[in-house]
């Protein structure tokens, strides 16, 4: 397994150290000494021995060899900021290898394949680690496993993000009608006003015109002006409507398309991403999808369409004067990105100390009675003020330097227009220009020079736009889970026959949380599932779900493997009543309906008053109607359990997965919710982690689970008697018991 | 609690199979001990807790001057070994880009690239001047006054304070 390719010379020389049966099998390099200087060393396993190089220091000499026949045993040792692999033989333990935390995932797989290699096995590795640098251009990723921003084919995602307008097209081809118009229309005025100049007021070209005369060109230019103005008005009006329609649509279309695909994807896509990532995609990234699509795209459009329409302009009226007038413009480009690299930072910085300020105030308002009772007002000022002063000055710092900035700009520009008098005004009395094409240069060159600041940020705008763009394909283009593989296996009558056949799990595959399970669990038993935390209850019941699936060995339901069973079907038989009772912001009625949406009034109660809620509920003024509130939170602890429950009894499943809350309730309503547990396991094949000592003793069988390996079966009496781990656990929970009351 | 153990009773030394080793005179000998910082960032090398290997305090050292020179060295070396943080004395690039920034800095381990992502809580202020950096794999840099740094790493640091 070839985790880095060793460098060729060096390989040569370590191939010539091997014995003529010796094969490398695995290679790996590291970036700290041992000493923890960075430096690169590397650890070669072959079929005979572990080799470690030091190569910068001593070439191919090995620094460490130890034959596999003499390890005992192999791990890694968590430092702070890395690690280091220790084997242990029959005399010793040694350090054979340190890296930084960079590599961690990479060593804990090899070490596995150490402990693999050493104790005969073959080598079984996961060849798949999260990726940490882009593929193409080797960059590091922002994002394990994410988009490489910097090679994104800004021409892709743009036809993509184009994609989604196709369905409004008629509305896009006005658009684009509106705009070209738009531009045109605003370009013409100062042509114009060059006209009323040249034309009315200040005549030329010799030609000899009646006062009246005049006048007449005079109106005639000025209400063509007018309409102008009329026509500029309307088509920005509609033009900004269309962009807000056509925006507005297309994201929503974007979000459905996400929200959609979220929905589908597995649990394991969903427990490896935190749900802030998840969402910020959903609002964040679409947000800024939406600006540049209603605002950013027609800005930088309409801008290059008008800014070659002027150019255009002035070359025509004067190539010589227009030169003349672009000398400021480089002066406004590299200025506009001189200006916007160096406010960043400063924009930043002074938003993330106004953060920490509005955190704090936040923190102690919610706090507030703590600051009280420990008498800490005065200090708490005094951070206050710290923090305050803090956002203040890094304001100061950001908000001063933009009026330099804008005044140098108008300088440049100001430089402009003299030259524009100077050299302009020069050409007019040599009666080389007309007064008019003057002005009009006049008018035109603000309109050039506005803009140019603007350009050299539409780079940057446009890759931030683009990463939203790409970070949200990203997650539309993972594939969902398989809800309709092709050959999945219809299951409509499911027995409930449970089958673990030397399964193997690990949410990370270097760690696994279940060993070796071997369990099988006839129709209608109830099992109950007892260890300590982190021995893999919650684990087993995760597969049997199948959120998860087994890395090796085979789970079977009714004889045929979890993987090919129609998800649909799967997850129709399986119910689950969980630890946290997570109920919808919905009414009651609504939460029990909540797997058989068409399930009828007299149904829902029938469930309720099984699951021992129906009497509670008919004591709140709303009955059936009440809101639960988010989270369930307007109702108590028993109450959202018990309606827990009534939802698993509708759904009425073949196989039942209880993960037993602990929350403490009076003991009325522990008695309620024993009975309705009871009623609800009756007849299905039962998995539940059990705490109430009245679950395991209703358990037909229990399984004793401990660091992933099931270790004691058997029932409530047995394993009392057997005096084992089940015994033990007994003792200690009845000992805190004890040691609890005593205190008390 | 951990009863109070006179720290004049206390020896360590290195066992050939390589592991650190305690004794407390006449008392109690552990075969395998850990050493740790109880307040690594505010109060390094004082306030040292010596941990068995079932993870519990054998007793805190206030400092390794109230250990012989011996025993005092062992637990250093324990200590250098499983704090793999590194000490940044020069910056020679700081490049932002994409909501993270690439350095490229000398440390006292040795010259190091690492990515930050842009995000206030990957810089952990002990003091208006002393920074640690965490980068995006966890690894640890810490700079103990970027005000004495030289000049060009100086101001790079100025945009992030």
């Amino acid at each position: 397994m070839i985790f880095d390719s060793l460098p060729s010379h060096l390989a040569l020389e370590i191939v010539r150290l091997l014995a003529p049966e010796e094969k490398m099998l695995l290679t790996a390099n590291s970036d700290l000494t041992e000493d923890g200087k960075f430096d690169e060393q590397w650890i070669v396993v072959t079929n005979q021995r572990i080799l470690t190089f030091y190569p910068n220091r001593d070439g191919s000499n090995p620094l460490i060899e130890l034959p596999l026949e003499e390890i005992k045993g192999a791990k890694t040792e968590v430092l702070v900021g890395g690690g280091y692999i220790e084997i242990s033989t029959d005399r010793k333990s040694i350090s054979i290898l340190h890296f930084s935390n960079s590599l961690v995932d990479k060593f804990s797989e090899v070490v596995r394949g150490i402990q693999q290699l050493s104790k005969g096995e073959k080598l079984r590795l996961s060849p798949d680690r999260p990726k940490t640098h882009c593929d193409k251009c080797r960059k590091r990723l922002p994002e394990k496993d994410g988009i490489c921003p910097a090679c994104i084919k800004k021409s892709a995602v743009f036809i993509r993000i184009m994609s989604f307008l196709k369905s409004y097209w008629k509305s896009v081809a006005m658009m684009i009608a509106v705009t070209l118009v738009g531009t045109f229309v605003n370009l013409l005025p100062p042509f114009i006003t060059k006209h009323i100049m040249d034309d009315a007021i200040v005549p030329i070209g010799g030609v000899i015109l009646t006062t009246s005369q005049r006048l007449t060109i005079l109106v005639w230019l000025v209400v063509a002006l007018l309409g102008v103005r009329v026509l500029a008005s309307l088509s920005e009006v509609s033009h900004g409507r269309l962009a807000a329609l056509i925006g507005n649509q297309v994201t929503a279309d974007i979000r459905a398309a996400v929200f959609r695909c979220i929905e589908r994807l597995s649990l394991a896509f969903h427990s490896k991403r935190e749900t802030g990532a998840i969402l910020s995609r959903l609002t964040r990234d679409t947000e800024r999808l939406q600006d540049f699509l209603i605002e950013g795209l027609p800005y930088i459009i309409i801008e290059i369409l008008t800014m070659t329409g002027i150019l255009a302009f002035l070359f025509y009226m004067s190539w010589e004067l227009t030169l003349w007038v672009l000398i400021p413009t480089p002066i406004l480009v590299v200025g506009g990105h001189w200006f916007w690299r160096k406010m960043r930072p400063m924009w930043k910085r002074s938003w993330s100390k106004f953060e920490k300020l509005y955190g704090h105030i936040n923190e102690n308002l919610s706090g507030i009675r703590v600051v009280k009772a420990f008498a800490q007002e005065d200090g708490e000022i005094v951070k206050f003020n710290r923090h305050n002063r803090a956002a203040m000055n890094a304001g100061i710092q950001a908000d001063r330097i933009e009026p330099g900035f804008w005044a140098a700009i108008n300088f440049a520009g100001s430089i402009g227009m003299l030259l524009l008098w100077l050299i302009g005004g020069k050409h007019v009395i040599r009666e080389e220009i007309s007064l008019g094409t003057l002005i009009a240069f006049q008018g035109y060159m603000w309109m050039l020079y506005g803009p140019l600041e603007w350009l050299s940020q539409v780079n940057q705008w446009m890759t931030r736009a683009f990463t939203s763009a790409e970070r949200i394909f990203e997650l539309m283009d993972t594939v969902p889970e398989s809800y309709d593989l092709e050959n999945a296996i219809p299951l409509p009558e499911m027995e409930g026959k449970v089958e673990f056949k030397d399964v193997e799990f690990g949410y990370d595959k270097s760690k696994p949380v279940l060993k070796s399970v071997n369990l099988t669990v006839e129709p209608g038993e109830m099992i109950g599932l007892v260890g300590k935390s982190g021995a893999g209850k919650t684990t087993m019941i995760n597969l049997v779900c199948r959120f998860f699936e087994v890395d090796n060995g085979l789970l079977e339901i009714d004889s045929i493997d979890l993987k090919k069973i129609r998800l649909e079907d799967l997850r129709g038989k399986i119910g689950i009543v969980l630890q946290d009772s997570f109920l919808f912001n919905s009414s009651i009625m609504e939460n029990i309906a909540y797997a058989k949406p068409d399930a009828t009034f007299e149904e829902i109660v029938e469930a309720a008053k099984i699951a021992n809620a129906h009497h509670f509920i008919l004591a709140k003024t709303d009955g059936y109607n009440t809101i639960v509130g988010e989270r369930g939170n307007e109702l108590s602890g028993g109450e959202k359990q018990r309606i827990s429950i009534a939802r698993a009894i509708l759904h009425n499943p073949k196989i039942l997965i209880l993960d037993e809350a602990t929350s403490s309730v009076d003991i009325e309503t522990e008695k309620q919710i024993q009975e309705a547990i009871s009623r609800l396991v009756k007849g299905r094949t039962t998995f539940a982690i059990a705490h109430r000592l009245s679950t395991l003793r209703n358990a037909d069988r229990l399984v004793v689970l401990d660091e992933g390996k099931i270790v004691e079966v058997g029932n409530h009496a047995e394993l009392m008697e057997k005096k084992g781990v089940f015994y033990k656990l007994v003792q200690t929970y009845q000992d805190i018991s004890k040691a609890v009351a005593y205190a008390e | 609690m951990t009863k109070q153990i006179d720290l004049k009773s206390i020896r360590l030394f290195y066992h050939p199979d390589g592991k650190p080793r305690l004794i407390i005179k006449d008392e109690k000998c552990y075969l395998s001990v850990k050493a740790v910082y109880a307040a690594p960032l505010s109060h390094p090398s004082e306030h040292i807790s010596l941990i068995d290997d079932k993870g519990e305090e054998i007793c805190m050292i206030p400092s390794l001057d109230d250990l012989d020179v011996d025993s005092g060295e062992v637990i250093q070396k324990e200590l250098n070994k499983r704090y793999l943080g590194a000490v940044i004395y020069k910056i020679y690039s700081i490049r932002s880009e994409f909501g993270v920034s690439y350095w490229d800095v000398q440390t006292d381990r040795g010259s190091r690239e690492f990515v930050v992502e842009e995000n206030p809580n990957q810089f952990i202020w002990l003091s208006e001047t002393r920074v640690l950096i965490l980068d995006v794999d966890g690894n640890r840099f810490e700079i103990p006054d970027y005000t004495q740094l030289d000049a060009n790493s100086t101001k790079m640091m100025v945009h992030l304070t």
